[in-house]
């Protein structure tokens, strides 16, 4: 699939079938896709966790449910669970920094060097980074550029994704993590139980109430010809429509089968 | 049986047989202590239940799943409590803001759950029972994360 359309296709995916195994080479694919993801300092916060649901006891999978996020949860056969590494950049000092500088990624023309790295960047600005208290939010960020990956990466192999947020302690008790990992959000994988399309591309605050030209208050213009070159391109597609008959006829026969209530 | 009663006086002739049905199937006979109910569409919480029905998936939800209103007075029934008493049971208003109780929608749904496995039928069809009440309480603001019943 061409990029711009596995971007056009992702959906949050709330029904999956919870009878269809996903292949493990499919969910490597998606961890692949995460580590090669940007990331400030080279130091790779990141960390999952893939849980299949099948593997956890009822009582684990109970207490891990949040309450919008239950039947989901239930239903998705694999759980990606992320987390941020805060002890990471304590760890490695600079060091994978220095990996940079030595392929080139990172030059003198830039003002990178081994000693820049030992002197400077790690004593005086990642240590102190590490004690202030807003640490977790500018690399909790770059956990979530990681997953956007892996959950584009699965959209693309054919399956359906969703992201929710379950009880981040029992994450930690069930999966056994060290202390300073700081449970994320989980990445549901299955394949969906409903059509691809679940209703169309959901609705988005207008391109011009979010990006901004030169000073906040101007709108970023909106070219319409880059518009329908994306919709040829199948990134922007038709939205998803409300009270849209053939949606809730979907979603009426998704209830019977599973035994949801309406 | 003076809800029964009175229930009669509005209510269609099917429903009102199907709701002596559904008594003898749950073994919810109304004992001393039992609560009368007036119709049920006399209740806000029922209004707001079927409106947000009608909104939802459209159709007329008074008429068009006949179970549904009798199974429902059945759960009233064996949870002793009109429709409006278990709204107010597992929500409350702090801060001028509506809440949800939380030990509240704890004990509706274990109590859902429990009435829910006394029924008689396939898990499909019991599920149903549960999900009828489960369905009252989403459509007025309480969510139920009850997962599959199928």
């Amino acid at each position: 699939m061409e990029f711009k359309e596995v971007i056009g296709r992702r959906r949050s995916i709330r029904f999956f079938d919870p009878d269809k195994p996903v292949e493990r080479e499919k969910i490597q694919k998606m961890l692949e896709a995460a580590r090669l993801a940007s990331c400030a300092v080279n130091a790779h916060w990141a960390r999952a966790i893939v849980g299949f649901r099948d593997d956890l006891t009822e009582d684990q999978l109970n207490r891990l449910k949040t309450p919008v996020a239950g039947l989901n949860t239930e239903l998705a056969p694999v759980h990606i669970h992320w987390f941020n590494d805060l002890g990471i950049v304590n760890r490695i000092q600079g060091s994978r920094l220095k990996e940079l500088v030595d392929v080139g990624a990172l030059a003198p023309t830039h003002g990178w060097s081994h000693k820049f790295v030992d002197d400077f960047v790690y004593p005086q600005i990642l240590k102190p980074m590490t004690q202030n208290p807003g640490y977790p939010i500018p690399s909790t960020m770059d956990v979530g550029v990681a997953m956007c990956q892996a959950l584009l990466t699965g959209v693309d192999e054919g399956l359906g994704v969703g992201l929710v947020t379950l009880n981040g302690a029992v994450l930690k008790e069930v999966f056994k993590t060290p202390d300073d990992w700081i449970p994320l959000s989980t990445i549901l994988v299955g394949y969906p139980a409903e059509s691809w399309n679940a209703g169309g591309q959901r609705p988005r605050p207008p391109f011009e109430e979010l990006y901004f030209e030169g000073e906040f208050g101007k709108p970023f213009a909106r070219d319409p010809k880059v518009v329908e070159e994306l919709k040829r391109d199948k990134m922007i597609q038709d939205p998803a429509k409300p009270n849209d008959p053939k949606r809730i006829e979907e979603i009426r026969k998704l209830a019977e089968k599973y035994g949801l209530p309406m | 049986m003076k809800a029964t009663d009175s229930a009669a006086d509005e209510t269609p002739a099917h429903e009102v047989l199907l709701y002596h049905w559904l008594l003898i199937m749950t073994d919810a006979t109304p004992t001393e202590s039992s609560i009368e109910l007036k119709p049920l569409q006399e209740y806000a919480s029922v209004r707001t239940w079927l409106d947000g029905l009608r909104q939802h998936w459209g159709g007329d939800p008074a008429t068009d799943e006949p179970e549904r209103l009798p199974m429902f007075e059945a759960f009233c029934r064996y949870a002793n409590r009109d429709p409006d008493q278990i709204i107010k049971e597992t929500t409350m208003i702090k801060d001028g803001e509506k809440r949800i109780r939380v030990k509240g929608r704890e004990r509706y749904a274990h109590l859902i759950d429990e009435w829910q496995a006394q029924q008689e039928g396939s898990r499909i069809r019991k599920g149903k029972w549960g999900n009828t009440v489960r369905s009252f309480l989403i459509h007025n603001g309480v969510l139920l994360a009850s997962g599959m019943q199928a």
